[in-house]
Formats: C-alpha cells, sequence, structure tokens
C-alpha cells in the first residue's frame, strides 16, 4: 500500500510540507512567531525552554528542536534567536543540516540589530515557501510512515476500544514495514514486565527496564507516593481501580509486535517497527518528543468523558503544528451534542453499539491515517490558530 | 440485553458495556462475540467492572488475563469491583505477596 508524501533529500518522506521557524529560546518566541505568521507556509516552533538550565536539559532540548526541524513534514527549517541561547541558533542549526533540508539561522548577536533580523527572516521564510511549495506528493511505500501515540481521559472504555484498535493499527503498519512509537514512561509502570518479553533481545529488554526504573526512581525522589496520582481522580471515576488496571489498557495501544528497541526523550530510531520512547504522559511535551524521533503522524486516543465535552476546543494541551493529531474518540458522553458529533476524527464508540468489531474500526483508522498521510486535513488541523507554547521535557531545576 | 465485556478468557472481572442495575441478567461479550449471561448483586456504571467469578480476600483480580490488583475483602460473582474492595499490588508490603 502507498500514501502520497513529499520526498526529502536524506530519504524521508513528509506528510506535510511547512518551513518551520524555530525560536533557540523563550527570548526567540516573538521573533520566531512574527516572521512564521507573516509567511504561508511557515510555522512557528516556540516554546519555554530558558538557558538557565542544567547541561543535560540543555542536551535534550538540543534534541528536541533539532529532531522538530528534521522530521519529514518540516521541508526547510529557520531558526531564531538572540545567539545567546543554550542551545545556540547554530548548534541546533547544524543538527538539523544533518538532513540535508535547507536550514538558515537568524541571530541578533552580531547583526545590525532587531529590524535587519527581521527582514532577513521574512525574505529567508519567503524563499524557502517558494521553494517547497514546488515539491510534488509523490507515492511512497508505507514502511516509510512513522506513527506516535498518546492516551487521554482515559476511562475503562480506552483499555478496551481506542486502544486495542490502535494496536491494531501499529501491528499493521509494522506489518508494512512502517515504523511506530509508544512512549509515557509512567503508564508502563505495572505492565512493564510484559514489555520485557515482548523486547527482539536482552540489551532492549535491559534498556527499557532501567527507563522504567530510573523514572520510578526519579518519582521516588521526591517522596511521593506515585499512586497518590496514577490513576487520576478522573481515570477512577471513569472505572479504572488501580495503575496496573490502567497501564494494562495504556499497553494495548501498542499492539502485539515486538519491542525494537528502547529510545531516549527526542531519539531516532534506527530501524523500522515497534520502539518505547522515554517520556512523560504530558501530551505537549511526548508529541514533541515523538515528532524529533522522524514520527509524521500523532494518534491521540481519548477516552471520554471529561475531556471529549472540551469538544472542538484545543483544551489538551499541545498540539504541535507540523504533525497532524488523528483524535480517536472511545465514549463520547451521550447523547452527543453537535460539536461532539463532528470534532474527532475516529468514533470507536460503535464497539459500544455492537455496529461494529475493534476490527472494523482499526480499518477505518488505518485508511484515515493513509488519508492523512496524502494529505487530508485532520480535525486538529481545522481548528483556531490558538497555539500553545512547548514545555520542554525537563528533569533538573530551573536555575 | 445489557452487556459486560470480558476481555480475557481467564478474567475474574468483566466491563460494563452499559450502566448496570442490581439483579439484571447480562450477558458476557469477548471481543468476537457472546460468552454467557449472568445476573448481578449490585449495580455497575458504564466502564466499571464485576466480579464474573467469586473472589476471595487476598487473591488477584484479573483483567486483560493479567493481574491488576488484589481483592481487599471477599467479593461475590455479580459484585461490582472498584477501589472499595480492590487495592494495587504495587503498593510496598503487597510487592512481597505477589
Amino acid at each position: 500500500m502507498e500514501f502520497l508524501g513529499y520526498e526529502r533529500p536524506d530519504g524521508s518522506v513528509g506528510v506535510r510540507n511547512h518551513v518551520a521557524v524555530i525560536s533557540s529560546g523563550r527570548c526567540a518566541n516573538e521573533m520566531a512567531a512574527t516572521i512564521a505568521d507573516a509567511v504561508r507556509g511557515a510555522v512557528p516552533i516556540l516554546h519555554t525552554h530558558p538557558c538557565v538550565r542544567l547541561k543535560e536539559d540543555n542536551e535534550r532540548a538540543l534534541r528536541t528542536l533539532a529532531g522538530i526541524g528534521s522530521n519529514p513534514n518540516v521541508a526547510a527549517a529557520i531558526v531564531v534567536g538572540v545567539g545567546c541561547e543554550n542551545p545556540t541558533p547554530n548548534q541546533i542549526a547544524e543538527e538539523i543540516a544533518k538532513s540535508k533540508k535547507p536550514v538558515e539561522t537568524l541571530a541578533i548577536m552580531g547583526s545590525n540589530g532587531f529590524q535587519e533580523v527581521m527582514d532577513r527572516g521574512l525574505a529567508t521564510a519567503r524563499r524557502m515557501a517558494s521553494q517547497a511549495s514546488q515539491i510534488q506528493r509523490k507515492p511512497f511505500a508505507l514502511s516509510h510512515l512513522t506513527l506516535g501515540v498518546k492516551c487521554g481521559a482515559s476511562n475503562a472504555t480506552s483499555g478496551i476500544l481506542g486502544n486495542p484498535v490502535t494496536g491494531q493499527v501499529f501491528d499493521r503498519l509494522i506489518a508494512e514495514g512502517g515504523t511506530a512509537i509508544f512512549s509515557e514512561t509512567t503508564e508502563v509502570i505495572g505492565a512493564d514486565h510484559l514489555l520485557v518479553k515482548r523486547a527482539v533481545n536482552k540489551e532492549v529488554a535491559r534498556k527499557f527496564r532501567e527507563m522504567v526504573d530510573r523514572h520510578e526512581a526519579m518519582i521516588e525522589a521526591t517522596g511521593e507516593d506515585i499512586r497518590g496520582s496514577q490513576p487520576t481522580g478522573g481515570n477512577i471515576k471513569g472505572g479504572l481501580t488501580t495503575i496496573e488496571e490502567k497501564s494494562l489498557g495504556a499497553l494495548a495501544k501498542t499492539g502485539s509486535s515486538p519491542l525494537q528497541g528502547a529510545l531516549e526523550y527526542a531519539e531516532k530510531p534506527k530501524a523500522n517497527g515497534l520502539f518505547f520512547m522515554d517520556g512523560t504522559a504530558m501530551t505537549g511535551e511526548l508529541i514533541a518528543g515523538v515528532a524529533a524521533a522522524g514520527a509524521q503522524i500523532h494518534i491521540y486516543n481519548l477516552g471520554g468523558g471529561l475531556t471529549s465535552s472540551f469538544r472542538c476546543l484545543p483544551g489538551w494541551a499541545g498540539g504541535l503544528p507540523i504533525i497532524p493529531e488523528i483524535v480517536v474518540v472511545s465514549n463520547p458522553s451521550q447523547p452527543r451534542d453537535s460539536q461532539e458529533k463532528e470534532c474527532f476524527d475516529i468514533y470507536a464508540d460503535t464497539i459500544i453499539e455492537n455496529k461494529e468489531t475493534v476490527a472494523q474500526v482499526a480499518d477505518r483508522l488505518f485508511q484515515e491515517v493513509i488519508a492523512t498521510a496524502s494529505g487530508k486535513l485532520t480535525k486538529q488541523e481545522m481548528r483556531s490558530g490558538y497555539r500553545e507554547l512547548l514545555v520542554l521535557y525537563t528533569t533538573g531545576p530551573i536555575l | 440485553m445489557k452487556r459486560a465485556m470480558k476481555i480475557d478468557p481467564n478474567d475474574n472481572t468483566a466491563t460494563a458495556l452499559n450502566d448496570i442495575e442490581a439483579g439484571e441478567t447480562i450477558r458476557l461479550v469477548s471481543k468476537s462475540g457472546p460468552v454467557g449471561e449472568m445476573s448481578t448483586k449490585q449495580a455497575v456504571p458504564f466502564g466499571h467492572k464485576l466480579a464474573v467469578s467469586d473472589i476471595k480476600k487476598g487473591e488477584k483480580i484479573l483483567k486483560y488475563g493479567e493481574v491488576i490488583g488484589m481483592a481487599t475483602q471477599q467479593i461475590s460473582k455479580g459484585d461490582y469491583v472498584h477501589t472499595h474492595n480492590v487495592e494495587s499490588a504495587l503498593l510496598p508490603g503487597a510487592k512481597e505477596a505477589k
């Protein structure tokens, strides 16, 4: 099977064709937004990373921002900064350049001032957008696709409806030679022994185990009991009793393929197949990490209840403008109001109503993935221009 | 008839696909179809669990064919199963028992 995508110089294939204007630090957000907003085809990557972080967090920020710039959905990138950020605009641009796509740096330091940088930025963005617009979509095998997944507003229906549906889509894409990434380290605690069994070799199992233990130790070091936060009050109200139950339900979205590797946050997989990525359950952080790892499409599995009543509002924080997000909802409130009827991409509650099986809904989602990869806009992409600042994954303090 | 999904054949719980009342006869279904009928003893909200067999205090609670916790009291077939009669098996102290 094939989809229509944009070929990139490094052999990867984009499903979107953006010019990314990436802020290297929060001081440069306004500059990046002003340039991107003035040029059709350009999107700003804005975030909260300050320069006052420790080495590990700065390195992770570099990997994340460079990874987003290297994502196949990005045709060309401009990295904007004052020049004194950590990571610097040059460091980010050098990493993006490894993907062989056009990338330029704009820094106020060493320039003739703000206005000169802005003018140069606008001219560069227009030139890049013009070049990008001349790239035509071509057919490519599904093996070029990488999917990410996250579940939210989990209730007992996520684990028996939406997540098994996504699991079947993961299995099917992997059977076609594609790649799928799941994360949320907290959520695998309680079901980690099952993933260890699915690891392709001892080294993968060891690395996965190490990441889970590291995450648990980090939580325990705060003196807090994880049971206090997982499952959340909303989860319990939805029918989830223990962290194990939530984790097993979450695990259903990984399908049944062997685990090919355990990635650090924002690390790119070096092979195809199913990968775990260390990361938090915070939507924005997770999508950024998965996009930095090269995923072109993200699947968001909503259980229902509270979050489905957010309707078309981007109430769940952190959609990333460069990767389309397909939202699957297992259990919208009944009766659905006029907005709930049309603000999600895939409704899985037909399984509750005895109208469809898990396999039939999975087939619809698989077709939706191919259509989205070929250019169909998702509901999320058609929403308002409201955007959130990306919060990058950090483990250390702000200095 | 109202339904509840028993995901794995070994499970001792099923997840309600409707709001179920006490004393109702319901159909148990697997992912591929109906697997039987039973009656409930207590009300079980949609998406919550009920016991499909008697479970003794300290016994494993099974869903997905895996352990999701331990019974903190005797649970009868048809009872509502949730935080009032189940606790995580990952509790400190329960870890050894597992």
